[in-house]
């Protein structure tokens, strides 16, 4: 008798964490660059190196975090992706089409690392991202990077139990939306020039108009949207993971191993019957 | 292992309960099947077909969480101490919803053909080889340069079953293959099982349409309660007087020469017709006992 | 082929090329644009590289029109708030309350929108003249994870089926009268409803597809064998090679002053 978790071996374990723990490293430079070196050199007019460093900076990051954690992954969660991304896309466009005024691209980005952890969450981030460009337009390319952290933290968010309760995953997501607008703020400043869209174009105009710098007006635009987003898509994806019956949600093995969704006590089958002599 | 007498496939007092289940959904099943046989296996939905089919496949435990016990082995071996991609290579499994057998990963019926061979480093000259044949066997040429996933469902379960029968496997799993096939389509899927089967590949199929497993299959079980509670002949099977109880259903001709009886139309002493030869016969006692 | 990407089926020379030099081709063109400080670079590069490219391609149409819907409006955006409201503007073309046209913030609107227009239409080419499964086999040819092919090529395929789904879905609601118009709140209910099923159908279905992919021997073996296989000549790997080091060398003459 026994209880069986599959476990692969993998050649390569070492040089994919390499890959992430050097992601990691080049998305947090690329940021601190941006912010505390930009600003004396963008006063002297112009916009220097600074748009490189975002859209190359940001683009290494997420692709040296999506391939070393992609190669983590078992085939089962892998195979819950595509349906993630899908999901995605799928609500991403019916809000839009609907009217709302958040964004809701990233329910299956946050699904996938509350049930498979961290690094599954930042392959679906990342590639939905790809998927995008391929499909709709290559606009959404350079925010990889966000997706990439939204898929990471909602990872960790599980597994820091805030997914027992279903009245901290909106804290859980209202954290993410924050970090999220941090990060995405330079691609929309330097790359976007604030211009991603009219709603937020017309946000980031006001925010100039009262003196603020580029940078910092695409991060105070990002503030009002990303959280609010964010807490709304957890929240969405709580209710939804909490209306399912657990034995759905248990067959996760990270979700067992991390207990996502709370103490479970485990139920042991009762003895079979004898078998027919 | 080089005994030929020994069992293809032999389950010995396996039981298995899935993660936070009460029950126990297979309980200390034995069953044996030959080499180069063809066996249906029939059962009430919820009686644990699917599950058996993967715990023949290594499936289950080397895939699913959950408690395991007693000892499964396919050509000597038992495929719970190997790994995932071995009990693949020995077991070819096709899974019950084309949908998700499709795998996503190509673009073409022929590469989603291929795929497989691909995965197993098969030479490029041999795939095309081995493609060509399967896709003529089953009738999937004018589909070869077509979207997997822009086929109706008959011919995504076609594609999907021509994908596993390309990799040549010894033994041939396959859960409810005809459900969303038309009766060409039935029939194509089960004279390739058998043309398998004649060149030796063992074959299990689990089936509702009794019919057809009277037909085609060398043997018959019967899961009830996590167990297989007969396995034999064909006609001894569907002949079991205990079929209904087990919630399996009889042949057509079965219902129809039971409802004949009821109104006298047939001798109650008679035994129940069971496929079209036998309700031939039946009838042709009658005529012989009219004249 | 049934997907839902941008790519437009057509016979020409950049149809033929291997995807991965096109991709080349395409990143040393971003690298060079972001590199040099001077919007009339990358509109050069869009005028005598991508645009006759697009024609080539026999894209040319599509592009203009994706342009039309995709990046016009951003451009225009682009240009009213940094035309107006740049933060740094100090030569005053003319004024309305707290707008102020200046001569900085248009310059810096044209760096911007130079870069993105070559950003965008750059990608749009590369996306409408390669087949996205071509695009898979050559990648994964030059070494890229069959995890990540499979991952791309699943997800474009059931976007189709998705959509089908969602629409019935939503049909389904509006017959039982629920609300797709009103408020922000009342909209949002009716995506709820939406999503579990499909969220439902993507766990319960998770088991099967991923034994269906272990069934396959999918990543048995580190080295599979491709029963496509892209042609990759010598003088397109060449040309990579000579596209991405010019690139790179670009790159190095910004930041060491040469160009300035």
């Amino acid at each position: 008798m026994s209880s069986t978790t599959p476990a692969a071996v993998d050649p390569n374990r070492t040089r994919n964490r390499i890959f992430v723990a050097l992601g990691a490293a080049v998305i947090v430079a690329t940021y601190l660059y941006l912010i505390l070196a930009q600003p004396t050199e963008l006063a002297e007019g112009g916009l220097g190196t600074s748009a490189l460093i975002a859209l190359a900076g940001y683009l290494i990051g997420a692709a040296l975090i999506a391939v070393g954690a992609i190669h983590r992954l078992p085939t089962a969660t892998l195979s819950l992706i595509p349906i993630a991304i899908v999901i995605n896309i799928a609500v991403g466009q019916l809000a839009a089409t609907l009217g709302l005024p958040v964004y809701l691209d990233s329910i299956g980005t946050v699904l996938v690392g509350v049930l498979a952890g961290p690094a599954a969450g930042a392959v679906t981030g990342a590639l939905t991202n790809v998927i995008w460009g391929l499909t709709i337009g290559p606009i959404a390319l350079p925010f990889a990077v966000t997706a990439v952290v939204i898929g990471v933290l909602a990872g960790y968010a599980a597994r820091l139990g805030m997914f027992r309760r279903f009245y901290l995953a909106p804290v859980a997501g209202f954290v993410t939306g924050i970090v999220a607008a941090l990060v995405s703020a330079p691609i929309a400043a330097f790359i976007f020039g604030g211009a991603t869209s009219g709603g937020t174009g017309a946000l980031v105009a006001a925010f100039q108009a009262f003196g603020n710098s580029l940078l910092a007006s695409t991060t105070l635009q990002g503030l009002l949207s990303d959280p609010l987003d964010k807490t709304i898509t957890f929240t969405v994806v709580v209710l939804i993971l909490f209306a399912l019956p657990g034995r759905l949600r248990s067959r996760f093995p990270f979700v067992r191993q991390y207990n996502v969704f709370g103490k479970v006590t485990p139920v042991a089958p009762a003895e079979p019957a004898a078998p027919k002599a | 292992m080089t005994d030929p007498s020994a069992p293809m496939i032999e389950l010995e007092g396996v039981g298995f309960a899935y993660e936070d289940a009460e029950r126990f959904t297979l309980a200390n099943l034995d069953l044996r099947i030959d080499a180069g046989t063809v066996t249906g296996i029939v059962g009430a939905s919820g009686a644990g077909k699917t599950t058996l089919a993967k715990t023949i496949a290594g499936f289950i435990p080397l895939n699913e969480g959950g408690t395991y016990r007693g000892t499964a082995r396919v050509a000597g071996r038992v495929l719970a101490e190997g790994t995932l991609s071995e009990a693949a290579a020995a077991v070819g499994l096709v899974t019950q919803n084309p949908f998700n057998q499709i795998s996503g990963a190509r673009f073409t019926v022929r590469e989603e053909l291929a795929f497989g061979l691909e995965n197993r480093s098969v030479p490029r000259d041999e795939m095309e080889r081995r493609v060509a044949e399967v896709a003529a066997r089953l009738r999937l040429e004018p589909l070869l340069d077509r979207s997997p996933y822009a086929l109706s469902g008959g011919q995504m379960q076609l594609v999907a079953i021509a994908s596993m029968v390309v990799m040549a496997p010894p033994v041939l799993v396959m859960d409810e293959p005809t459900s969303q096939l038309d009766p060409a389509g039935t029939r194509l899927v089960y004279d390739v099982l058998s043309t398998l089967s004649d060149g030796g590949t063992t074959v299990v199929i689990i089936e509702h349409k009794t019919e057809l497993l009277h037909e085609h299959c060398d043997s018959i079980a019967v899961l009830a309660g996590g167990l297989i509670v007969q396995h034999g002949a064909p006609g001894a099977v569907l002949a079991d007087d205990r079929l209904t109880t087990w919630g399996v259903g009889e042949t057509r001709v079965t219902t129809a020469a039971r409802l004949a009886r009821e109104r006298g139309l047939l001798p109650v002493e008679r035994a129940l017709p069971i496929g079209v030869d036998d309700a031939v016969d039946a009838f042709s006692a009658l005529k012989g006992a009219a004249s | 082929m049934t997907t839902t990407t941008l790519y437009l089926e057509r016979t020409s020379a950049l149809h033929r090329l291997n995807p991965v030099t096109k991709l080349v081709a395409l990143l040393s063109i971003i690298l060079a644009v972001f590199a040099v400080p001077h919007w009339w670079i990358p509109i050069g590069i869009v005028v005598v590289v991508i645009v006759p490219a697009a024609v080539l391609g026999r894209v040319g149409g599509r592009l203009l029109r994706l342009f039309l819907i995709l990046l016009l409006p951003l451009l225009v955006v682009l240009f009213i708030i940094q035309g107006l409201f740049y933060p740094d503007g100090s030569t005053v073309l003319w004024e309305w309350g707290l707008a102020q046209l200046t001569t900085e913030g248009l310059l810096f609107a044209l760096t911007i929108g130079s870069r993105l227009t070559a950003l965008v239409l750059g990608s749009l080419v590369f996306v409408l003249t390669t087949d996205p499964a071509r695009l898979m086999s050559a990648l994964t040819q030059v070494g890229m994870s069959p995890k990540i092919a499979y991952v791309i090529s699943a997800s474009l395929q059931i976007i189709p089926a998705f959509q089908a789904r969602a629409q019935s879905i939503l049909l389904a609601q509006q017959a039982r009268g629920l609300a797709i118009v009103g408020s922000p709140l009342k909209r949002a209910r009716a995506l709820l409803p939406l999503l579990g099923p499909l969220i439902l159908g993507m766990i319960t279905d998770v088991d099967e597809r991923s034994t269906a992919m272990e069934a396959r021997a999918f990543g048995a073996t580190p080295k599979p064998t491709s029963l496509i296989v892209v042609p990759d000549p010598l003088g397109e790997r060449i040309a990579r090679w000579v596209l991405f080091l010019s690139a790179i060398a670009v790159v190095v003459l910004v930041v060491v002053g040469v160009i300035a």
